[in-house]
């Protein structure tokens, strides 16, 4: 068994005897169980939840020296081979625990580095807990398959030489006390972690939002300190130099924002007037029902007087349709109000008489052209013509006077 | 007379060393940083340390270096610059970075994986700041938890620092780099310091006054980030002090993807042995596992 040996020689470098450690245990087993006898009687005593605890404490307590018997037990049957078979039962009873042992320096916390002190006596313990964290694979192999299930194998070491680093730091740290100048160094340490105030490191803007603080605290800590020693900052107007980003970059820089920006402009037109386009055809579709509308709720009412009249007047025969059709324009003028509107107009009340003159005198409505041309119905119009008004005395009739007449009549 | 005004100030000078440098009991902080990288990288890694170059005015960079597997000979090379610290990109298949920090003669050396990486011209930020001005560092109050944080935390503050009186410095201070712990892996920002008009208010006494500055930040680049890997005790070389378990190598990563995708293939595979078989169990093409024998009413043995 490896790791039994292993153990051993750890016990060995330790100098524990084990004879001693058993006497202990069972020392300590017989004062549990006297405990446990009294337990029952203070049990009266306490409230619940202290028994509860109680309870819970010396579960743990147990649990614990089980599992450190059961180490026990296998490292001394490591020294003396010719144990009996009966400790070999007592072995596979305690087998079970074994996995927690294992198991248990994967859960442990990494040992918990204590900065700025460099001690030698201290790393050596250090380096011993790391001894017994961690387990190679290699020293479980002696172990059952079915046990082997349960552990979660790692096969890397924990590399973590707290000495050896808090060495190499020392070798090679900046001095950054206060002991010398700030403007030496120019280092800032955040006062909290940063990263406690990310909650979700995938969230760009939040992420770089809490390193921009960071920076800026520490840029406001640093700009103090660095007044205090009379350390130039900030950069006069008339300081030119060489910057980090030559002109060439900056002018690329500037060109690509000016395309942004244009790009944004152009895409909040194409929006607007996409929305404008969007509603104005939302008006035209709304027109265009309310017609719809109209001419069937017209359709409707004719499609309702047609079947009235039918039901009424069935013995009206012929004279019918006269009738029906009065009562359609009747109802139509009585309920159509804004469509007829126009023609109501047009024909029932005339239109101001400036409009009519202008209306003889340049024509309103239907075709212009050709108007004045003759066809065949004018042509062949002889309503005002006749044989006996041509041959009539004067060929002129007397009531038009002359014009030099007329003008004197008109003029006076 | 040129000459005797320069031999005069020279002796000024270093008269005013000798003087400070007792008082102070301190030696003056005095860093040089070899900036290269190995064969193979891509333009990205280029750029990227050319950014780093430029920021760096105590820098030194030099010709790419070609061997991969004799890292040591880093040590002489920048022996041969009177370099104390060393900062090393690797590029492996043409894809991964890996950047090592090194203090020179025989400090340690931490690897880092960059990912994330943008360099200053790809990422079109206004900021900008004098070349060579020297940064305040600003860095996570995590750094102070761990030994292998402060460690590295010494390593950035000797290379990214610019020491006091650098040759190629600037005198003004006009941009901060920020260095972050999250989510295991160190962000590394940088940042021009906006200052904006001084208002001076003279107080109730009338002799003290109050400076009013409104400042900001404005991002220069590049930006990356950093996943420590190892520390070894030496530079380049040596006991390994410090190891993150935590880091997945890409190569594994992309393993584990290309895994993911054959699993497809494999139970497509096995979706089409199971299929003959069990056409073979109905006695279609076979008889008790076994071909058919031809016949003579056989398709081919009629019709050959």
């Amino acid at each position: 068994m490896a790791k039994s040996k292993l153990k051993m020689a750890l016990a060995a470098d330790k100098g524990t005897d084990f004879k001693k450690l058993k006497e202990k245990r069972q020392k300590k087993a017989a004062l549990k169980r006297k405990q446990a006898e009294e337990g029952p009687q203070d049990s009266d005593d306490h409230s619940g939840a202290e028994d509860a605890e109680v309870a819970q404490i010396s579960d743990e307590s147990d649990e614990d020296e089980e599992y450190e018997d059961a180490e026990e037990q296998i490292n001394l049957h490591g020294i003396d081979e010719s144990d009996s078979s009966g400790s070999e039962v007592e072995m596979e009873e305690r087998l079970p625990r074994k996995p927690k042992t294992i198991l248990k320096p994967l859960n442990a916390a990494k040992p918990i580095a204590r900065p700025g002190k460099a001690e030698d006596a201290d790393s050596d313990e250090d380096e011993d807990e790391e001894d017994e964290e961690d387990i190679p694979i290699s020293d479980l192999e002696d172990l059952d398959e079915d046990e082997k299930e349960d552990l979660i194998p790692h096969t890397r070491l924990t590399i973590n030489n707290t000495s050896a680093l808090l060495t190499s730091l020392n070798r090679i740290a900046l001095p950054t006390d206060k002991s010398v100048p700030f403007a030496t160094h120019q280092v800032v340490v955040s006062a909290e972690a940063t990263a406690d105030s990310i909650p979700d490191i995938q969230d760009d803007l939040q992420r770089e939002l809490a390193f921009y603080s960071q920076s800026l605290a520490a840029v406001r800590e640093a700009r103090t300190k660095l007044r205090a020693e009379k350390v130039p900052f900030s950069r006069p107007k008339d300081y030119f130099a060489e910057m980090i980003k030559e002109d060439a970059h900056m002018e690329k820089i500037k060109a690509k924002l000016v395309e942004e920006a244009t790009n944004k402009k152009a895409a909040a037109e194409a929006r607007k007037m996409r929305d404008l386009k969007k509603f104005g055809k939302q008006v035209q579709v709304a027109k265009l029902q309310e017609r719809q509308k109209v001419k069937r709720e017209t359709l409707d009412k004719i499609k309702n007087l047609k079947r009235k009249r039918s039901e009424s007047g069935n013995d009206m025969g012929t004279k019918e349709a006269d009738i029906f059709d009065v009562g359609v324009d009747k109802e139509l003028s009585k309920n159509s109000t804004g469509r007829s509107d126009r023609a109501g107009a047009g024909r029932g009340s005339k239109p101001n008489t400036k409009r009519q003159k202008k209306d003889e005198k340049y024509g309103f409505g239907g075709k212009k052209r050709h108007a004045k041309s003759g066809d065949f119905a004018s042509s062949s119009d002889l309503s005002g013509f006749s044989a006996k008004a041509m041959k009539a005395k004067g060929g002129v009739s007397k009531s038009r006077p002359g014009k030099s007449k007329r003008k004197a009549m008109s003029t006076r | 007379m040129a000459a005797v005004y320069k031999s005069l100030s020279k002796s000024d000078k270093t008269a005013s060393k000798k003087a400070d440098g007792p008082s102070n009991g301190i030696k003056k902080n005095r860093q040089r940083v070899l900036i290269l990288s190995s064969r193979g990288v891509t333009y990205r890694h280029r750029h990227l340390l050319n950014d780093l170059a430029t920021m760096l005015p105590h820098g030194r960079k030099d010709a790419k270096f070609d061997s991969k597997s004799k890292l040591y000979e880093l040590n002489e090379l920048s022996e041969l610059y009177n370099c104390n610290n060393c900062l090393y990109l690797e590029g492996r298949k043409g894809l991964d970075g890996y950047l090592f920090l090194s203090a020179v003669p025989n400090g340690p050396t931490c690897k880092f994986h960059i990912q994330n990486l943008h360099t200053m011209e790809e990422l079109h930020f206004t900021g900008n700041c004098l070349k060579g001005s020297r940064p305040i560092l600003s860095f996570d109050a995590t750094f102070e938890k761990e030994p292998h944080l402060q460690v590295i935390k010494a390593l950035f503050t000797r290379t990214f620092g610019v020491p006091e009186g650098a040759r190629k410095s600037k005198p003004f201070i006009d941009h901060v780099m920020g260095f972050t712990v999250a989510d295991g892996k160190i962000w590394i920002r940088n940042y021009q310091i906006n200052e904006e008009e001084q208002s001076k208010v003279k107080n109730a006494a009338g002799e003290e006054e109050i400076e009013t500055t409104e400042m900001s930040l404005v991002e220069i680049g590049p930006r990356f980030v950093l996943t420590p890997i190892v520390i070894q005790e030496g530079s380049f070389g040596g006991p390994i002090i410090y190891q993150n378990r935590e880091f997945v190598s890409p190569n594994q990563v992309r393993s584990d993807l290309r895994r993911g995708k054959a699993t497809r293939h494999n139970a497509r595979a096995e979706q089409t042995v199971a299929r003959l078989s069990r056409k073979e169990d109905l006695g279609l093409r076979t008889k008790g596992a076994q071909r058919q024998p031809k016949g003579d009413l056989d398709t081919k043995m009629m019709f050959s």
